[in-house]
């Protein structure tokens, strides 16, 4: 680790603690609710940025990891088993799925694969909407004793857990690997680098890490259509968050979820359901214009201020940078 | 039983050939430009609401008002070109089609919010003084509006094949269709060709969707299902014609009707996917021939 | 009647042409000779507007053609016979003549210009109902320069018309290109069979590495080492 990789590692738990509080200095169930929501998006969107920004497949059945997770979680839960062993059992199911669907899915290339995930997804949507029809509350005695403070603290760590093991990822030779697959197959091929195992390594991880999401999100809801978290809707949000904070980067997916679920939620004061309008707006230039996302105003800032300043020497820059983490997959 | 099944098969039938004819316009436009317009299931719910508010606003007949819905949509079509396509044209395929797709994405949602918005969230459908009337044979029923419906679209669809087939300008997009370069050499002005193919889809979907409003209904969510319905029918039928695409859209509409008739209409969607996914399985490197008319 | 000047041209960040200049006059067959890799294609691409040129122009009969959309390229009379005797394989033999006129001028006459194109190419009529796709090497070469005139340009590119034929074919084909220039029409010949160019052009250049390094006639070119070792190999 160079002294830049400490300097997010710190700053992502100086952040984490500092959310830690809020439960503790408000009472506002308006602003916990709020925060979970952006813990489940920042989950969904980094999970997605695996495959879809990182690895650059575009994965179009993200809802079905998502959903996985939520109903097994949820059912084991409910059922009586520990919370813990239901998380961890409700990630792993959608890795299980990922591994079955994986290695037929990847001989797709391109935008088949897209079209071929998001298939699968909705058979499992119709499916899961056909066979669990029906609301999962909790029990009456549960209700009763419902507190949004354990539910605030498992997001908030899982969450962190995500961004870490991103952030991990992004720096380690298997990630690198996967840009380099995104980025030109038949070199990486030739590289040494399977690119097989490392789209699957990808898809596993994304799988895992939006299963836990699904795990959050039944331990967090009351009462929920065991259905909901198949929608498709699940998936075009997370692609969209990506897409306008920054595929392919680490704090891109961060910051492209903390405006979605914000914005989404201002606008919903204001107006009934403008947001799909508003972002699907923003979405299309950002793939037109600005294809590396808010992350690249940033970095393009950053840039010309670098050069207003006394250059720093090739070398330090590039150290400084990360700009293997800033090419989008789309460019 | 038997009855059962043969009237669940001409049912079938009925919606394939608007399956088809959906489809038609969907594989055109990727054939031609390679734009993957995943928003095509949403320019086919304009075309459905086009007729409705005519009908129920100025009572004309959605028979009538099917080239009204066509002009709609090419009015639709011309400015999603312009606007946003045209900007891909000159990227690699790969890039183009992933582009594209995505662009598409976020035009249907906008259209879908949009259609909620300016008219609710409620199912409508088009109920004109013969909407009930049908035809039997042999005691199978065969609904006027549908049948209307499914030679409507055959005709379509035969014209256009025609079109290509036939004259100057289709055999124009013939040609680019196998080497723009080429094309512009003798003078051919690509984007004006993929335009044409883009508005030709566009009025496609939308003389689908107003046929959909009135024998079935139409409601602003309805697009994503449709997109994949194309997708699918592309698929199974489109490995190079047109009328091959409209026999695809056919066989799902049976393959919907049967699955409905054996496990129950929940599950009729999910047949069209699986058969998706096999022959995904099985061709792996691409499904969407060249378009030859 | 074309004046290439000073263009410099390239593809993304390699630049492939260096400062071309050279002009056909009216009436001429004019050679671009060079090794494979030259930039000749690259320059034919840049007067039909597939490649814009950096900086310098090109001008056709006065004309800039730089600011000229590459579809009305045609229009303004140049025809090209692309490399390989490129032709729409999927369409018939008749289909690629009749969008060869495909520029309105050209349209008008159609009908004529197919006759004189027959009695030009016989092979031709014969399989006219026929896809292009099952022709031979020598008879695709013959509908693409069939169907560049179609358009009755008043300038025509001929891009290595000579490419994977067989010596007698290649006679056939340089016999009919020097009919047709013989018939008035004015034409830009690029070739890498240096020997069978420069026994029919007027004049010709000679790029190399994306550079014009002579111009002359056949005698005054054999100073190059690249024409002589073509000559003599
Ligand atoms: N589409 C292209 N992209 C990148 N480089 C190209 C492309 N086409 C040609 N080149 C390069 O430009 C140079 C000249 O090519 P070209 O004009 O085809 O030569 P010639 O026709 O004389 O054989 C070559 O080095 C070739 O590699
Ligand atoms: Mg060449």
């Amino acid at each position: 680790m160079n002294r830049r990789d400490i300097a997010f590692v710190v700053s992502a738990l100086i952040i984490a603690a500092a959310l830690a509080v809020v439960p503790s200095i408000t009472v506002k169930e308006s602003v916990i609710n709020l925060l979970v929501l952006v813990y489940i998006y920042v989950m969904m969107a980094s999970s997605w940025n695996i495959i879809g920004g990182i690895a650059g497949q575009v994965n179009l059945g993200h809802a079905a990891f998502f959903g996985l997770g939520s109903l097994v979680s949820r059912i084991l839960w409910t059922k009586g088993w520990p919370l813990s062993v239901s998380m961890i059992l409700g990630a792993l199911v959608p890795v299980a799925f990922a591994l079955i669907i994986g290695a037929p899915s990847f001989k797709l290339r391109g935008v088949y694969f897209a079209i071929g995930t998001l298939a699968m997804a909705q058979i499992l949507f119709i499916t899961t909407r056909n066979l669990f029809p029906m609301i999962s509350s909790l029990p009456t005695e549960a209700l009763a004793t419902y507190s949004l403070a354990p539910r605030y603290y498992v997001a908030l760590g899982m969450t962190l857990l995500t961004v870490l093991v991103v952030f991990w990822l992004s720096r380690s030779r298997w990630g690198l690997g996967m840009v380099a697959v995104r980025e030109e197959a038949n070199a990486a091929e030739s590289l040494g680098v399977s690119a097989l195992q490392h789209k699957l390594l990808a898809l596993c991880l994304s799988a895992f890490f939006a299963g836990l999401a699904g795990g959050v999100f039944a331990y967090y809801s009351a009462g929920y259509y065991l259905f909901f978290p198949f929608f498709p809707t699940w998936t075009f949000d997370a692609v969209m968050a990506t897409y306008i904070g920054g595929t392919g980067t680490v704090i891109g997916p961060i910051i492209g979820a903390v405006f979605y679920v914000l914005v989404k939620e201002i606008l919903a004061l204001r107006f009934v359901e403008l947001h799909p309008f508003i972002f699907g707006t923003l979405f299309i230039l950002v793939v037109l214009f600005l294809p590396g996302g808010m992350i690249q105003i940033w970095s393009r800032l950053r840039r010309l201020f670098r050069r207003a300043a006394p250059a720093p020497s090739e070398e330090k820059a590039m150290s400084e940078s990360d700009m293997v983490h800033d090419r989008p997959a789309v460019e | 039983m038997v009855e059962t099944l043969v009237q669940n098969i001409v049912f079938g039938l009925l919606l394939g050939a608007l399956y088809g004819l959906a489809a038609v316009g969907l594989s055109l436009v990727f054939g031609v430009t390679k734009f993957l317009n995943v928003a095509h299931g949403e320019l086919l719910m304009l075309g459905g609401y086009v007729s409705f508010w005519l009908f129920n606003l100025y009572h004309v007949d959605p028979f009538v008002s099917l080239p009204l819905a066509a002009l709609a949509l090419v009015v639709v079509g011309i400015v999603l070109y312009s606007l946003l396509f045209s900007r891909t044209v000159k990227m690699d395929e790969e890039q183009k089609v992933q582009t594209t797709m995505l662009i598409g994405f976020g035009v249907s949602l906008i259209l879908q919010n949009l259609a909620q918005r300016l008219w609710t969230a409620d199912d409508r459908s088009i109920t004109t003084a013969y909407s009930r009337m049908s035809w039997t044979l042999f005691d199978i029923r065969f609904p006027i509006v549908r049948v209307v419906s499914m030679v409507v679209a055959l005709l379509l669809v035969i014209a256009l094949q025609q079109f290509l087939q036939r004259s100057y300008f289709g055999k124009a997009i013939r040609a680019t269709v196998e080497d723009w370069e080429e094309a512009t050499i003798i003078g051919i002005d690509t984007h004006r060709v993929y335009l044409v193919a883009f508005v030709i889809g566009a009025a496609f979907a939308g003389v689908a969707g107003a046929l959909v409003s009135v024998g079935y209904s139409i409601v602003p969510s309805m697009g994503l299902e449709w997109t994949l319905v194309c997708l699918v029918v592309m698929t199974l039928g489109g490995l190079g014609s047109i009328i091959g695409t409209f026999v695809g859209g056919l066989i799902l509409g049976v393959a919907q009707a049967l699955t409905a008739f054996a496990v129950g209409g929940a599950y009729r969607q999910v047949v069209g996917l699986l058969l998706f996914l096999v022959v995904l399985a099985v061709r792996p490197q691409g499904l969407f021939g060249v378009k030859e008319g | 009647m074309l004046n290439v000047e000073h263009i410099n041209v390239g593809y993304k960040d390699l630049q492939v042409l260096w400062d071309v200049s050279f002009q056909v006059n009216q009436g001429e067959l004019v050679a671009l000779i060079g090794p494979n890799g030259a930039g000749k294609t690259t320059t034919l691409k840049a007067i039909m507007g597939l490649r814009r040129p950096w900086s310098g122009t090109i001008y056709f009969e006065g004309q800039n053609l730089c600011k000229v959309p590459a579809h009305k390229t045609a229009e303004l009379g140049i025809a090209m016979v692309p490399e390989g005797g490129r032709v729409f394989t999927g369409l018939t033999v008749l289909e690629n003549l009749e969008l060869g006129a495909f520029a309105p001028h050209a349209r008008k006459h159609m009908a004529q210009t197919l006759e004189e194109m027959y009695q030009l190419f016989p092979r031709l009529e014969e399989r006219k109902f026929q896809r292009a796709g099952t022709l031979s090497g020598g008879e695709r070469q013959m509908l693409a320069i069939a169907r560049a005139l179609m358009s009755r340009p008043k300038l025509l590119m001929l891009d290595e018309p000579s490419f994977g034929l067989a010596p007698l074919l290649v006679d056939r084909i340089f016999a009919k290109i020097k009919e047709i220039n013989q018939a008035g029409m004015t034409i830009l010949l690029v070739e890498q069979n240096v020997r069978a160019a420069l026994e029919l052009a007027h004049r010709s250049y000679v790029i190399q590495n994306g550079r014009i390094v002579g111009m002359g006639t056949s005698e005054e070119l054999l100073s190059f080492e690249f024409v002589r070792s073509a000559y003599l190999g």
